[in-house]
């Protein structure tokens, strides 16, 4: 039989790699601490369609990701989507007149908001709100209005 | 198994119901069926047994059976094998309950009784089983620990003391360290009966002690039941089909077959008995009123039979 | 036997196992209730169905995760979507793979020994035994075995998951060449916590009461022979295994909308 202090030994090792394990999982592997953006603040922008944009999609500046999309909403006014994101605190310098576009990360891969500075000394503050936006790329939209075009105008080798 | 109407409930699911039903009985003061002063005398019965039915579904184990164990002796209670000795036994502790008739135990009905108060009344009962029963896991010296740690809560060192009082009894005190795979039959036997008498019980149960041992160890185990009984006043209750140590250490015996008693009284006596089934048990004879021969047709129409086929 | 009274007594059986299992099941939760004092007991049997199955959880979560790799790999390069290696190997992980594969090698490692020792236990007069010394088997011997089942699954899951991401890894980015930030982050964007690793440990923990229940119900229940305890065991593994896969099922439909 084994030893008693040995077994409880190896039963501490045992538990304490599986709760590691579950650490590693919940913040290596999940988001558990991208998620939760450190003393971030809030800022929105609207836009005519958001495609496959979701809850939680990173916002990214320059390639980098500086927070995540915290809330999607449609404006009942003028029907647009309202996307709320977190910016993380460290970044308090957006400019006012930045824009945010849609966009797409490879030619099948997640959407995610890409946030493209503009030239003012003012800076986004919590609850702000992003003006220039540029909604997602929606392949079918562009295929159909492809084939509109194409067939709107009169085959010259007909005539 | 119970069958209700076509719906079979399993032995167990029925027991924990009927169990629970008898909790509200004895909560209503139904348990104690007789008055345990006229019975716990110093010469008075420790078990009693009225009437006592037993069945296994349509098969009749026990029939009609009424015996008494008296307190502070040996006895026997001898039958071939599967005659129903052992469920006699599993009935005296509470493990099986009749299907009739009572069953006694120090003046208490042991199949009126919930589980709490069985469990208190098992704690006064020790029994040794045939394979001995050794936890696997636990050396002899746990083993014997193991019903004062669940029972008791004794510092370290007493209960170091107690048991290896109980180990030198059965003289197995060297022996304390080994593992039950390491013992031997009949050291397995020894270290069990020590743990049997760890709580001190009235009464020890023993279900075939002899069974399998060398000449030695049937010695020393025919020694330990006597000298348990006559030293500390253990009641005995022997179960065997081994006649000749049976007879050499009980005070009294019972002679059970098909479920019933076919003779008792004290060794001798029954040694003497003219009744047929006694004679052909006491003294092993191969055809009697149990047949040598298996119930079969006749031989030789058996075999021509076998011809035709 | 005519195949409808066949039927009849098949359904019947199988009610009967059912309602006796949760008989069995309610008597072990009340016989947990003692185990606050005694731990110890509980520590003993997560050694013996915990630690005694790390090596096996390991070693097959660690393949699984690279073929995981492999087979993931070959697949999203045709999209061009290599970069989302990390984000398959982990979300196969952590919901599916992880918690089941996980529960099927338990059911075959420590819910058979489970089984075989409790039915040991009863041919043996153990637990018979136990009953005379005014111990009840149910609170001594099953309900910390059930307690350390319930305790040992998540956490077996939760290697196995884990270091099967590592296996992905060491193929995805080791063997072929996948960029290992795009691995992690690909992976970080797309594993949630809420809806992906806690749903995969609240599976786990749902096999750990299954298979842990149905071991050590086969082992009390068996024939106390020793050709009925190789049917017990055999028993608990096919039983668990179904039952593994068909939770899954149930499971996966009712977290992952």
């Amino acid at each position: 039989m084994i030893q008693r202090r040995q077994l409880e030994l190896w039963v501490g090792v045992f538990v304490a790699a599986g709760l590691l394990a579950l650490a590693m999982l919940a913040f290596r592997v999940g988001n558990l601490t991208a998620g939760e953006v450190a003393n971030g603040y809030r800022i929105q922008a609207e836009f005519n369609d958001i495609g496959g944009l979701k809850v939680r999609s990173a916002v990214t500046l320059a390639g980098v990701r500086i927070g995540r999309v915290s809330e999607i909403s449609i404006d009942p006014s003028n029907y647009e989507a309202v996307v709320a994101m977190e910016i993380d605190g460290r970044y308090n310098n957006i400019p006012v007149d930045t824009s945010a576009s849609i966009l797409t990360s490879g030619l099948l891969g997640e959407q995610y908001i890409g946030l493209d500075p503009g030239g003012s000394s003012q800076y986004l503050k919590n609850g702000g709100k992003i003006e220039i936006t540029q909604s997602a790329l929606v392949l079918e939209k562009i295929i159909s209005q492809f084939l509109f075009n194409v067939a709107a105008k009169p085959d010259p080798a007909k005539k | 198994m119970t069958k209700m109407g076509g719906i079979v409930i399993s032995g167990r699911a029925w027991d924990l119901l009927r169990r629970f039903l008898h909790g509200f009985r004895t909560a209503t003061g139904r348990k104690r069926l007789s008055n345990p002063q006229t019975d716990s005398g110093a010469s008075g019965a420790l078990v009693e047994i009225r009437n006592l039915h037993f069945a296994r579904g349509e098969r009749t184990i026990l029939n009609d059976l009424s015996l008494t164990i008296a307190r502070g002796k040996v006895t026997a209670i001898m039958g071939g094998s599967g005659c129903g000795k052992t469920t006699l036994l599993n009935l005296i502790g509470g493990r099986l309950r009749p299907s009739s008739g009572q069953v006694l135990v120090d003046g208490v009905s042991v199949p009126d009784l919930s589980t709490r108060e069985l469990f208190e009344l098992r704690k006064r009962m020790g029994m040794l089983f045939q394979s001995g029963a050794l936890l696997t896991d636990l050396d002899a010296f746990e083993n014997v620990a193991f019903p004062i740690r669940e029972h008791k809560n004794l510092p370290e060192s007493i209960l170091r003391h107690v048991v290896l009082m109980k180990l030198e009894t059965v003289g197995l005190r060297g022996a304390r360290e080994l593992m039950p795979a390491e013992l031997s039959g009949g050291m397995a036997r020894r270290v069990a009966l020590a743990r049997a008498i760890a709580l001190e019980p009235m009464m020890i149960m023993y279900d075939e002690p002899f069974t399998g041992l060398d000449p030695i160890s049937k010695g020393v185990i025919v020694k330990l039941i006597r000298e348990l009984n006559t030293g500390l006043g253990i009641t005995s209750v022997l179960v065997s089909h081994d006649v000749a140590e049976a007879c050499a250490i009980s005070d009294y015996a019972y002679l059970l077959g098909n479920g019933r008693i076919i003779g008792q009284g004290t060794p001798q006596e029954i040694s003497q008995s003219k009744v047929e089934e006694v004679r052909q048990f006491m003294g092993g004879l191969p055809d009697g009123p149990v047949p040598y021969q298996y119930p079969a047709m006749d031989y030789l129409e058996d075999l021509l039979q076998g011809g035709q086929a | 036997m005519n195949p409808l009274r066949r039927l009849g007594k098949f359904v019947l059986d199988s009610v009967e196992g059912l309602g006796r299992a949760s008989l069995f099941f309610f008597e072990v939760t009340v016989g947990t209730r003692q185990l606050a004092r005694r731990f110890e007991l509980v520590v003993q049997q997560v050694y013996a169905v915990g630690v005694l199955t790390l090596l096996i959880i390991l070693v097959s979560g660690l393949f699984v995760g690279m073929v995981l790799g492999l087979q993931g790999y070959h697949t999203l390069v045709k999209f061009g979507a290599e970069d989302s290696l990390g984000l398959l190997v982990a979300l196969s992980l952590v919901r599916e793979l992880g918690p089941v594969v996980t529960a099927l090698l338990f059911a075959g490692r420590a819910g058979s020994s489970l089984t075989a020792e409790i039915g040991l236990m009863k041919a043996t007069e153990q637990l018979a035994g136990m009953e005379m010394m005014a111990v009840n088997p149910i609170e001594r011997v099953i309900a910390p075995r059930l307690v350390a089942g319930i305790i040992a699954m998540p956490l077996l899951a939760a290697l196995f998951s884990a270091i099967g991401v590592l296996g992905g890894h060491l193929v995805g980015v080791g063997l072929l060449g996948v960029d290992s930030g795009a691995f992690w982050s690909q992976m970080q964007s797309g594993v949630g916590f809420r809806e992906d690793i806690l749903n995969g440990v609240i599976k786990s923990v749902v096999f750990g009461v299954v298979v842990t229940w149905i071991a050590v119900f086969q082992g009390y229940e068996s024939v106390p022979t020793s050709e009925g305890v190789s049917r017990a065991t055999n028993r608990t593994v096919v039983f668990s295994s179904l039952a593994v896969l068909a939770l899954d099922f149930i499971m996966t439909a009712l977290m992952f909308k």
